[in-house]
């Protein structure tokens, strides 16, 4: 598999009277395809480290690089257009644009990126489709249980067919067994669809799903282990 | 992006109906301001121009004041020419207007004797409306008509005589006795009190001066036309030394009073413009403080900065909208409303004093102003959103994300 992501030597240092150092030096590699998950405890940086990937945030020190091209110097419009076009991002809260329904939500990363609105509809109901929820595709988010929301926003992520999603704590705010199924839906488009994830979560049930899983320790990489399922 | 700004806008419907209400009712209040300061306006000159001043005068150009004419012109026939061949004057008559005393055998007085010529000065002023006893004047007769206040101090009733007296041209005192012909009733202590009506034949005879006249005036068909029918009748009159002169030079105070309306009005103008500018920064300063989070998240799903910008921008265009379609609805419906009824307004009373003035004005609309005001709102809507919208552009997008 081809690699899809690099960090390197990455820190960041949050200002302050205290000057929090949030992540020491992280080297990671994610190939294409990959099921990963960031594991640690509260205020291990593992949020820290997806909002880096996720060129959300900038790096004090260090670099992310996709595909051989390093991202984290971009300014604010490339920054926008490359998450636009090679990230998707599902989020421990849904946040689902409460005035949207959820193929309006579904269909927003189009709108951003101009696609005509028969096209957008078509694919938003297709990835909605994905995720079991064609048949909710007209009602608002405070008509979904969390569950439901959180599928919209599986929906949303992937529907632009981006390189790489990033899930922070995605099952955190469900019940388990609505967790597990959430984890069943992302497996099943990483397998079958070849989208790569990388999420994290400091549940153990969670972390067995992973194929590979990077723990995180006060801002450090502690361990890189590959698992079979 | 209008359709999400739309709904974001009704997000939040008490705050947004509030806000739309305050810019509604605030640029209603503005248009129903212009429309009674112009209607009293136009009802000012139309009272001023239609009771006796005229739109423009000619009269001779060494006058000491405008308004009083105190000297003659000897031979008007040539520049009455000029006024007959010009068809954008609907009437002009022969005047002459000086002081003089008014005898009766129990009193007398000092009054403006207005010397018409009757059959034209009925359509030049509205003057012949407001008998309330008696009639007009007769070209060849010697009636005269006089307020009732007037007669009351000369102690004089209808078929009664009067003596006039003024300064001939001989300089003698010139003197002719009058019959009581109407009485009228206009509401003004000046008209009432103060002046008296009679034939400009009657009074040539008394001074001694045939045919000569101390104003030419008239009425034109658009009053909005006197500037340019002064500047033409001053080219086109016979070299000497008449010139035309608009009723805004004879009735300079009416200026001053719109000049102080016009600097009243904008005055409130501004008040009215700051809260609104006011009430929207303060909705979109609590929206965008509600929504961090959600910025975020359209950052984080790829919106640039300047989309964030522009959709807090659409969203009060929205509002902007609403709320000047609320407003242009209610001023338009109270403006036609009282320029149907009328409104009652004690500024009437105060200007009856000099001027035969309702105390009703009849609201009508005066578009280019209220075109003015919708755009204005228009505008400081979006400047009032234009500090929050930059602000939400350079939220981060982690942090907003973070934000609670």
């Amino acid at each position: 598999m081809s690699k899809l992501v690099e960090v390197a030597n990455l820190h960041k240092t949050y200002p302050g009277g205290s000057k929090v150092a949030a992540l020491k030096g992280i080297d990671l590699v994610i190939t294409r395809g990959e099921f990963t998950a960031l594991a640690g405890p509260s205020g291990s940086g593992k949020s820290t480290l997806l909002n880096m990937i996720g060129t959300l945030d900038r790096p004090t020190k260090g670099t992310v690089s996709y595909d051989g091209h390093v991202v984290s110097a971009l300014g604010p419009d490339p920054l926008s257009d490359f998450r636009l076009r090679s990230l998707g991002f599902v989020f421990q809260a849904y946040n689902l644009i409460p005035v949207l329904t959820a193929v309006e939500n579904v269909e927003y990363p189009l709108v951003l990126q101009g696609m005509d609105a028969a096209e957008r509809r078509k694919l938003a109901q297709e990835a909605l489709g994905w995720v079991g929820l064609e048949t909710y595709a007209e009602r608002r988010p405070d008509l979904l249980s969390g569950g439901q929301q959180q599928r919209v926003a599986v929906a949303r992520a992937i529907v632009t067919r981006p390189s790489l999603v990033l899930a922070d704590e995605p099952t955190a705010n469900l019940d388990s067994k609505t967790g597990a199924q959430l984890l069943d839906l992302m497996q099943g488009l990483n397998k079958d669809h070849g989208i790569t994830f990388l999420f994290s979560s400091h549940d153990g049930a969670v972390l067995e799903r992973a194929r590979r899983v990077v723990r995180l320790q006060d801002g450090e990489l502690k361990s890189d282990e590959q698992r079979k399922i | 992006m209008l359709r999400l700004a739309w709904r974001n806008v009704w997000r939040n419907r008490r705050r947004s109906l509030i806000n739309v209400a305050a810019m509604g009712f605030g640029l209603a209040a503005i248009m129903l301001g212009q429309s009674m300061i112009r209607s009293l306006q136009i009802q000012l000159v139309q009272k001023a121009t239609g009771s006796i001043t005229g739109h423009i005068r000619v009269q001779r150009s060494d006058v000491d004041e405008p308004k009083f004419p105190d000297k003659f012109i000897s031979a008007p026939e040539a520049a009455e020419k000029v006024l007959d061949q010009d068809p954008r004057i609907s009437v002009w008559g022969r005047r002459i207007h000086m002081t003089g005393l008014i005898s009766s055998p129990n009193a007398s007085l000092g009054a403006l004797i207005c010397a018409v010529d009757p059959l034209k000065e009925k359509t030049l002023t509205d003057m012949s409306s407001y008998i309330k006893e008696g009639t007009y004047l007769d070209p060849d007769g010697k009636g005269i008509v006089m307020g009732k206040k007037i007669a009351g101090r000369l102690d004089v009733r209808l078929g009664e005589k009067v003596v006039i007296m003024a300064q001939a041209a001989d300089g003698s005192m010139g003197a002719e006795a009058f019959r009581v012909v109407g009485l009228q009733v206009t509401g003004s202590e000046s008209f009432d009190g103060q002046i008296v009506w009679i034939p400009i034949k009657a009074m040539q005879e008394m001074l001694g001066r045939p045919g000569q006249v101390n104003q030419l005036a008239m009425r034109l068909k658009d009053v909005e036309l006197v500037d340019e029918v002064a500047a033409d009748l001053d080219k086109r009159l016979p070299p000497g030394n008449v010139r035309p002169i608009s009723w805004k030079v004879i009735d300079r105070e009416i200026i001053g009073i719109q000049a102080f309306q016009n600097g009243i009005l904008t005055v409130v103008l501004f008040i009215v413009f700051a809260i609104v500018a006011l009430g929207i920064l303060n909705t979109q300063l609590m929206s965008l403080f509600e929504r961090v989070r959600e910025f975020g998240v359209l950052m984080a799903i790829g919106a640039r900065p300047r989309w964030i910008v522009r959709l807090i921008l659409a969203e009060s265009l929205v509002l902007g909208l609403v709320g000047v379609l609320l407003g242009v609805a209610t001023g338009a419906a109270m403006i036609a409303y009282f320029g149907r009824h009328g409104l009652h307004l004690p500024v009437g009373q105060a200007f009856s004093y000099f001027l035969p003035f309702p105390s009703v004005i009849f609201l009508r609309p005066s578009w280019h102003q209220h075109a003015f005001a919708c755009a204005s709102v228009f505008a400081i809507t979006l400047l009032a959103s234009l500090p929050p919208a930059l602000r939400a552009g350079r939220l981060k997008p982690a942090e907003a994300l973070r934000h609670v």
